[in-house]
């Protein structure tokens, strides 16, 4: 599979399709990949795609100053089933021309949660990682375990419904259909049975442990404003504190401005230092959208995002009285 | 060197919590950071690093400075007690020096008063600092590239190896001596005086203990690999202010704040006035230069407007301009930067990337 996806790449830069391609390649720490952009054949060798490729690289489209990605310039992203959603989105909120962009998918079998990984392995360090068949195994000094990959995938994973590109240019093997995963949603359901006093506490007990870093946000492809509303002092909208009157506000404020917009790829919850919850609120959000107005994030380019759409016969239901 | 049961460990932080406030790792829904201790059962022992910074015992996230009403302003009170801290890897003590250089050491003003941080300096100045050997460094620790070492007893008070059944504790400081003096005595005088009943725990380290020590220490720097050179980085980094070359280095770099926030080091700060009608507060707040809102003036204008100039300069500060400051770096090697980045950037390629640098700005 890498080989194949090293040489098409190879052809796309050599062949002047793409001047850029942005994927992913092994990192510094045992259990990370980390984003590169490749902008010549000899380089595309660096390519990997494993389950530590959490990033989402969609982000590397519309953050500032990504000179190398600007409009006009015909740029190629590896993409796994939620990355291509968020390049979906991104056609269809007009931030990125269709054009401009050569969607390479590659096969996912999920990413992994290396919060997970770590407290499997009981604090011993990881220094070795290798994945087979499903099948994890991680070693270090006095440390050689094997799990089910499933054990250590992310929440995001466990709840995908795209793990393959809707939309694509090129895929690495053969694409599966999607498929619904309700299953998966225990969390969201359990979270939905409690009252709105036992709803607030669980927010509180996830957004007391934030720490206001925005890794979340940045790494977050639906995020992509000029200037957050966090970053605006005049007027101020939000305490700077990690108080949980400040957090909690920001969390709500995030996950408001990606209802209908998340794509569910959970790169915000394995970016956070501090281990917090984040898919719960925006899973719940995207699950509300989906019940109202028969809208999923990012599978079509062609159809209007929810929020930027009116229907005559959309239900009414949220607005309350 | 004195030995101290791991037996007789929870006598011992309990008796030290009487006349300190003791502060240790914890670990609380997988993470880790000082908090507020009573008993040795509350510490994580099995640490190497903790996820949050020590930074933010003597240097809060978010500390109120003071308050104001009708009746006029008021100072936040100061605890009553001295801060000990149990456990403090040696780049964590470095770090703790480090911002005391920055905070605690008085410079003038314009007005030509000579001003010291009195929130920092309350907090440190009387501080008991327990230095915690690491036997065994992460592949990510690179101490050894700034000066520091897994066995380094600098700026530690009382510097403590962790050899198995024992810690055994080594004063380093005057403040330190005086301390493991205290418990010493306590331990000749026995158990009669009942609040110093575990200094009686005790007693001098034994040839064996010290070879012990030794052993330990020279393990741990052969699990570190050989540091590249960095002498001469500062000014390499000067040289190389306006090449491109700082483009390549952040592409990936997605200008949150984890890696500042994490650090032990970083110490940039906001302050905010929170007040409605006439009652109110003034509290400083951790900031990072990564975020844009870090330079903007009040004009709408920007001086770090691209993503690469905010990652310039978190480089700069740490690796140039702090030197020219206080004559070292800015960073303990400590590695938290390395395993929170979202995005896998390894300050560690970045400072070898500088020293490899040919192009134009190059010396
Ligand atoms: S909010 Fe989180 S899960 Fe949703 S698109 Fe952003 S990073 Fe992905
Ligand atoms: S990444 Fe985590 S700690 Fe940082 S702002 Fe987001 S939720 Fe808070
Ligand atoms: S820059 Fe990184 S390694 Fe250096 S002190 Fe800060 S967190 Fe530690
Ligand atoms: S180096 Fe990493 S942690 Fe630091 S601002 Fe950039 S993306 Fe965030």
């Amino acid at each position: 599979m890498i080989e194949e996806l090293r040489e098409k790449v190879k052809k796309l830069l050599a062949g002047g399709d793409v001047e850029l391609v942005i994927g992913w390649e092994k990192g510094s720490q045992p259990l990370s990949s980390t984003p590169v952009f490749i902008d010549s054949p000899e380089e595309a060798d660096r390519l990997v795609f494993d389950s530590t490729c959490g990033n989402n690289p969609a982000v590397y489209s519309t953050k500032d100053a990504r000179r190398l990605v600007k409009a006009g310039k015909k740029v190629g992203v590896v993409v796994k089933g939620c990355d291509a959603r968020s390049l979906s989105l991104y056609v269809a909120e007009k931030q990125v021309k269709r054009d401009n962009i050569v969607i390479i998918g590659v096969p996912c079998r999920g990413v992994l949660d290396s919060d997970k990984v770590e407290e499997l392995a009981g604090g011993r360090e990881v220094l070795e990682y290798s994945e087979q068949d499903g099948k994890i195994t991680v070693r270090g000094k006095d440390l050689d375990l094997t799990f089910d990959a499933k054990d250590v995938l992310s929440a995001s994973c466990l709840a995908c419904i795209y793990p393959d590109a809707k939309e694509y240019d090129i895929f690495i093997g053969e694409a599966r259909d999607g498929k619904p995963n309700k299953e998966q949603n225990a969390a969201i359901d359990e979270f939905e049975k409690l009252s709105s006093e036992e709803r607030w506490k669980r927010m509180e007990e996830i957004y007391s442990k934030c720490i206001r870093c925005y890794a979340c946000r940045n790494v977050c492809p639906s995020c992509y404003c000029n200037e957050c509303f966090v970053d605006q002092n005049d007027p101020q909208w939000i305490g700077k504190t990690p108080e949980i009157t400040d957090t909690m506000i920001f969390h709500i404020i995030r996950n408001l401005h990606v209802a209908g917009r998340c794509v569910e790829c959970g790169a915000c919850e394995r970016a956070c230092p501090m281990g917090l919850d984040l898919l719960l609120l925006n899973r719940k959000a995207a699950r509300e959208v989906e019940e109202r107005f028969g809208y999923v994030t990012g599978i079509d380019s062609g159809e209007k995002p929810a929020m930027a759409d009116f229907r005559e016969d959309e239900k009414q239901n949220f607005i309350m009285g | 060197m004195v030995r101290l049961e791991k037996g007789k460990f929870d006598d011992f932080i309990r008796s030290l919590a009487e006349d300190y406030i003791v502060y240790a790792a914890v670990t609380t829904g997988g993470k880790s950071s000082f908090k507020v201790v009573a008993s040795a059962g509350e510490i994580d022992e099995g640490r190497l690093l903790t996820d949050r910074s020590p930074k933010e015992i003597f240097f809060p996230h978010s500390e109120v400075l003071f308050e104001y009403d009708e009746d006029g302003i008021r100072e936040t009170e100061k605890a009553g007690k001295p801060i000990a801290v149990w456990g403090l890897r040696g780049c964590d003590v470095k770090s703790l020096a480090m911002l005391d250089k920055v905070f605690g050491t008085a410079r003038q003003m314009p007005d030509n008063e000579m001003f010291e941080d009195p929130y920092w300096k309350r907090k440190y100045d009387n501080s008991l600092i327990f230095g915690l050997a690491c036997n065994e460094p992460r592949s990510s620790c690179f101490c050894n590239w700034l000066g520091g070492g897994p066995h380094s007893e600098d700026a530690s008070d009382i510097f403590v190896i962790d050899a198995g059944d024992v810690f055994l504790m080594q004063p380093v400081s005057d403040k330190g001596k005086a301390f493991i003096g205290k418990m010493t005595d306590a331990a000749g005088a026995s158990a009669q005086d009942e609040k110093r009943a575990a200094g009686a725990s005790v007693a001098k380290a034994s040839g064996a203990d010290e070879k012990k020590a030794a052993e330990l220490a020279s393990g741990a720097r052969a699990m570190m690999a050989e540091p590249p050179d960095l002498d001469g980085l500062d000014e390499r980094l000067k040289g190389i202010f306006h090449e491109d070359i700082w483009e390549e280095m952040s592409a990936k770099c997605v200008n949150c704040g984890a890696c500042a926030f994490v650090c032990s080091t970083c110490h940039c700060f906001d302050v905010q006035d929170e007040g409605k009608g006439g009652k109110g507060k003034r509290i400083r707040i951790w900031d990072s230069c990564m975020f844009p809102i870090f330079t903007r003036e009040a004009s709408g204008h920007n001086p770090r407007p691209l993503s690469r100039d905010r990652f310039k300069q978190r480089v700069m500060h740490k690796y140039s301009y702090f030197v020219d400051n206080y004559g070292e770096s800015l960073c303990t090697g400590c590695g938290r930067c390395v395993i929170v980045c979202p995005v896998g950037v390894d300050i560690r390629e970045v400072i070898k990337r500088v020293l490899s640098f040919e192009g134009k700005g190059a010396r």
